[in-house]
């Protein structure tokens, strides 16, 4: 019998979409490594819808969001740009209107998609999956597949419309005072920025201190990092310290050990991950370094605007301020729409699927609760209501060994057409000026400056200096080996490996831009961070010394 | 001992707003801050209290309540409520141990200024912000008409509006949140406001100071052109400026203020000088970083005493001003298209 494709209608076709678009690039950052099947149902469909979307809403003038497609558990992505000239300024016009809710009340803007998003997420965890009924399980999963596409449309639309201000703003600062975004300068600019991210890790610290004081630090300190929650629970004490810490996780525990991939558990139901940071706090000692740090860095950023003021023309001062003070929310958007858009959404999207799995476990439709991320939406509805009428073993059997397959198999970067080369289709990306992929995915090309004799060129996603040890992080799983002290060395990061940079002296990634995960909490803490060098996880080893000085965008291996 | 109700103004914090007022409490934090405010002291709530207790004033306004019943209800009830509440606590003396207290407090000032019997502003200060009791007595000498002037600015709490905004509150008819602010009198030669905002844009890199002639008064309540002058936050250089003729100021009169005609000589020519234009703006500055919004504030400069010395500030509190135009907004989003074009 015939199997569905994963992604129906969307699985990548060589024939058919090289017609399309003759270059196809990897999401690396979210589907390596691969994606199960069900994940990347969900975000090839929805991010697809929500970039197309938002692109529509704010009538982009060049380009109209971006194509999606699945390969082998990899997300491939292409740009829709806009063909005509008349097209181009058709949409300019409508922009200009479409553009003015993020200038005239951005705060409003935003705050009014967390409070309808939250809502839906409130909704969805009413229903008590345990002793629901099937239609019951079965609606709350079609009830999370529109919630993923709603939170796709906000996240692209938001992201259009923040970035496009940032990316004029930082025009403007190199027309009006000969500063752009790799500059030390401009860093300061937009940095000294509270946000939701921050709120978390500050509440980590918190329980830190708290199992310093109550002398439960052993629990913590000595065995498996598995152990923790059982050790505390050992205790009075450590029970009413796990009371907390639960609740605490029911708030604001809602995410993903790997942000883009639903097969891992979330905080609230493993909360190890999140007991670990605790850990690491502990072993670091000292006060949250990131309040002191902050004061610091918005000192900084009053002086950096004043210097810049200095160079603004006195007449577009007013538009410039109001400018930059838009500008400056893009940093805390791009962390807290990881937060309460994508890993929030996706622990809505393990907890529903979950439910369905158990009870189809149960039933005899599949073996184990977790094989339901082996199949899609459309087989998911095919046995949604009478599990126990339907065997889907075979289906997950064959995607199981299909996943094993891809994840021994890594994607390639890019699907190119023939005759066209990877440079040819960099320069298409560019040429959209979509703020996407401008600020997020491409960022800008190192320059080499061979007087420098560096071992890696970067650019600058936080200013600074530092010199330590490296520690080369490929996933989140590893994270728990990172040092006080250390250099992180990372293909990216992101929000689940935000509080190790309390305790890190810099940062090298392979790839990034200044609105990057690793730039933006690396400003926030004041720590250099050199990104772009694109081959800093193939030619650093962990424990090797290593220098950066990201203001000069280079990175030194100091013991070969 | 009794209870403490008369404050140096450096005594005080915001913080001290339900004991003092609103006014009060804000003489203090500016003081606390660095900028210099006429000298004086503050009365609290409290010193109201002992009064309404100690004369017998409070009960007999409980009385006359209670026997108006529901009547009170009606305008023309409260309209003779107020005039006749008024008459209550107007027609009794300060007891001994307050006067003596307030004479001990004046007596400091007039040491303090150099000055027998120096003429004061006696100020209402509500705890609360409430309509029609905002009694200002102006050019108030000796101890005897400060004495006076104190009460009658504890009776304006029973104005005819003010007695309207209680009832329709459910608020206690013998009690009134009023503090009472007693500063001295400055000599004004010049006096103005200044607004860290474009009030009219919303413009916040610049910052307006208007002024004129005489007391504050002419300026605030609108009725000459002012001199303006707009300056630039960072650079602290004058954007614009503009000299009007100001054929008419304030000042004190004999009793309380009134209008009356600048010298020819003087009609044209600026208020205030650059020097003294740039340190309006420098302490302004100095006062919206404190408190991290746009404020609206008003300064005098004294007739007799020397620069800098002679800049004292009466006011300041948050702005109020219109949101970005729309042209600025669309301005921006013309700019942003550029983005698209590169």
């Amino acid at each position: 019998m015939k199997v569905y494709d994963v992604v129906p209608g969307l699985e990548f076709d060589a024939e058919r979409d090289f017609e399309q678009s003759p270059a196809w690039f990897l999401d690396g950052t979210h589907s390596v490594p691969p994606w199960t099947p069900m994940f990347g149902w969900f975000w090839v469909s929805f991010c697809r819808h929500g970039m197309q979307y938002g692109a529509e809403k704010l009538s982009l003038p060049t380009v109209k969001g971006w194509d999606w497609r699945f390969h082998n558990g990899g997300g491939y992505l292409t740009l829709l740009l806009v063909k005509s000239e008349e097209e181009k300024q058709r949409r300019e016009k409508k922009f200009q209107k479409a553009i003015l809710p993020f200038i005239q009340d951005y705060d409003g803007l935003w705050n009014g998609y967390v409070e309808e998003i939250l809502g839906r997420y409130e909704n969805l965890k009413k229903l008590d999956l345990d002793t629901a009924d099937n239609l019951d399980l079965l609606d709350n999963f079609e009830e999370t597949i529109n919630t993923c596409r709603r939170m796709w449309e906000i996240h692209m639309y938001m992201m259009y419309g923040t970035y496009t201000a940032y990316i004029l703003f930082e025009n403007m600062c190199r027309e009006l005072a000969g500063i752009d975004d790799t500059s030390p300068l401009f860093h300061n600019l937009v940095s000294g920025f509270d946000n939701k991210v921050f709120q978390v890790d500050k509440r980590l610290w918190e329980f830190s201190k708290r199992a310093r004081e109550e002398g439960l630090e052993m629990a913590f300190l000595e065995g498996e990092l598995e152990g923790i929650k059982s050790r505390l629970e050992g205790s009075d004490k450590g029970r009413a310290f796990m009371k907390d810490f639960s609740e605490f996780m029911d708030e604001d525990g809602w995410r993903m050990q790997r942000m883009s991939e639903m097969n891992l558990p979330t905080w609230v139901e493993d909360p190890t991950p999140a007991l670990m940071n605790v850990k690491q706090f502990l072993q670091k000692g000292g006060g949250f370094n990131l309040e002191a740090e902050r004061a610091k860095v918005s000192d900084a950023r009053l002086v950096a605007e004043k210097k810049v003021m200095e160079k603004v023309p006195q007449e577009q001062q007013g538009w410039f301020t109001q400018l930059m003070r838009l500008a400056q929310k893009s940093g805390v958007f791009s962390e807290e729409h990881d937060h309460y858009l994508d890993l929030y959404t996706h622990a809505m999207m393990r907890r529903s699927a979950l439910g369905l799995g158990k009870r189809w476990a149960q039933e005899g439709a599949i073996d184990d609760a977790e094989d339901i991320f082996f199949l899609q939406p459309d087989e998911v509805r095919r046995a949604g209501i009478n599990p126990d009428q339907f065997d889907m073993r075979y289906i997950v059997e064959r995607r199981k060994a299909e996943w094993k397959g891809w994840c021994e198999n890594p994607n390639p970067p890019a699907m190119l057409k023939e005759g066209f080369d990877l440079d040819q289709a960099m320069a298409v990306l560019v040429q959209s000026n979509d703020p996407i992929a401008l600020k997020v995915v491409v960022g800008a090309m190192p320059q080499v400056r061979p007087e420098l004799k560096a071992d890696l060129y970067g650019t600058c996603g936080s200013p600074g200096v530092a010199e330590g040890p490296a520690r080369v992080i490929m996933n989140e799983d590893e994270l728990g080996l990172v040092q006080e002290g250390d250099i992180l060395v990372a293909a990216s990061t992101s929000p689940s490996w935000t509080p190790i940079f309390s305790m890190i002296k810099g940062v090298i990634v392979d790839r990034g831009a200044s609105l990057s995960h690793a730039a933006i909490v690396g400003r926030e803490y004041g720590i250099p961070v050199v990104m772009n060098v694109f081959e800093g996880t193939a030619k650093i080893r962990s424990g090797q010394k290593v220098k950066v000085d990201a203001n000069m965008g280079a990175v030194y291996i100091l013991d070969k | 001992m009794a209870q403490k109700w008369i404050y140096r103004l450096e005594e005080l914090r915001s913080k001290d707003n339900d004991r003092v007022g609103k006014k009060c409490a804000n003489l203090g934090e500016m003081v606390h801050m660095g900028m210099r405010v006429p000298p004086g002291f503050a009365i609290s709530v409290d010193g109201y209290e002992r009064f309404m207790d100690e004369t017998g004033a409070g009960e007999e306004i409980r009385k006359y309540v209670e026997d108006a019943g529901e009547s009170i209800h009606k305008i023309e009830k409260q309209v003779e409520a107020g005039r006749l509440i008024r008459g209550i606590i107007e027609g009794k003396d300060m007891p001994e141990g307050m006067k003596h207290e307030l004479y001990t407090f004046y007596d400091e000032l007039c040491e303090t200024v150099g000055m027998p019997d120096v003429a004061v502003a006696t100020r209402s200060s509500g705890a609360v912000s409430m309509p029609g009791q905002m009694e200002t007595y102006l050019n108030v000498k000796g101890k005897r008409e400060l004495l006076k002037k104190i009460i009658k600015v504890w009776g304006s709490a029973f104005t005819t509006r003010a007695i309207a905004f209680r009832l329709e509150k459910g608020m206690e008819m013998s009690k009134a949140p009023i503090g009472v602010a007693v500063l001295k009198m400055v000599n004004a030669r010049s006096a103005g406001v200044t607004l860290t905002v474009q009030p009219t844009t919303g413009d916040l890199t610049k910052t307006v100071v208007e002024g004129n002639w005489g007391l504050g008064e002419s300026v605030v309540s609108g009725e000459i052109t002012p001199d303006s002058f707009l300056v630039d936050k960072v650079s602290r250089s004058i954007v614009s400026s503009t000299i009007s003729n100001k054929p008419r100021m304030v000042v004190y009169k004999k009793d309380g203020i009134g209008m009356v005609s600048v010298p020819a000589e003087k009609q044209d020519r600026a208020c205030i000088d650059e020097r003294e234009l740039d340190e309006i703006v420098r302490i302004s500055l100095e006062v919206e970083t404190y408190f991290d919004m746009p404020q609206d504030m008003e300064w005098v400069f004294d007739e007799d005493m020397q620069f800098p010395e002679n800049l004292f500030w009466v006011q300041t509190r948050p702005a109020k001003f219109s949101e970005k135009k729309e042209d600025d907004s669309e301005y921006l989003a013309e700019l942003m298209t550029r983005i698209f074009k590169m």
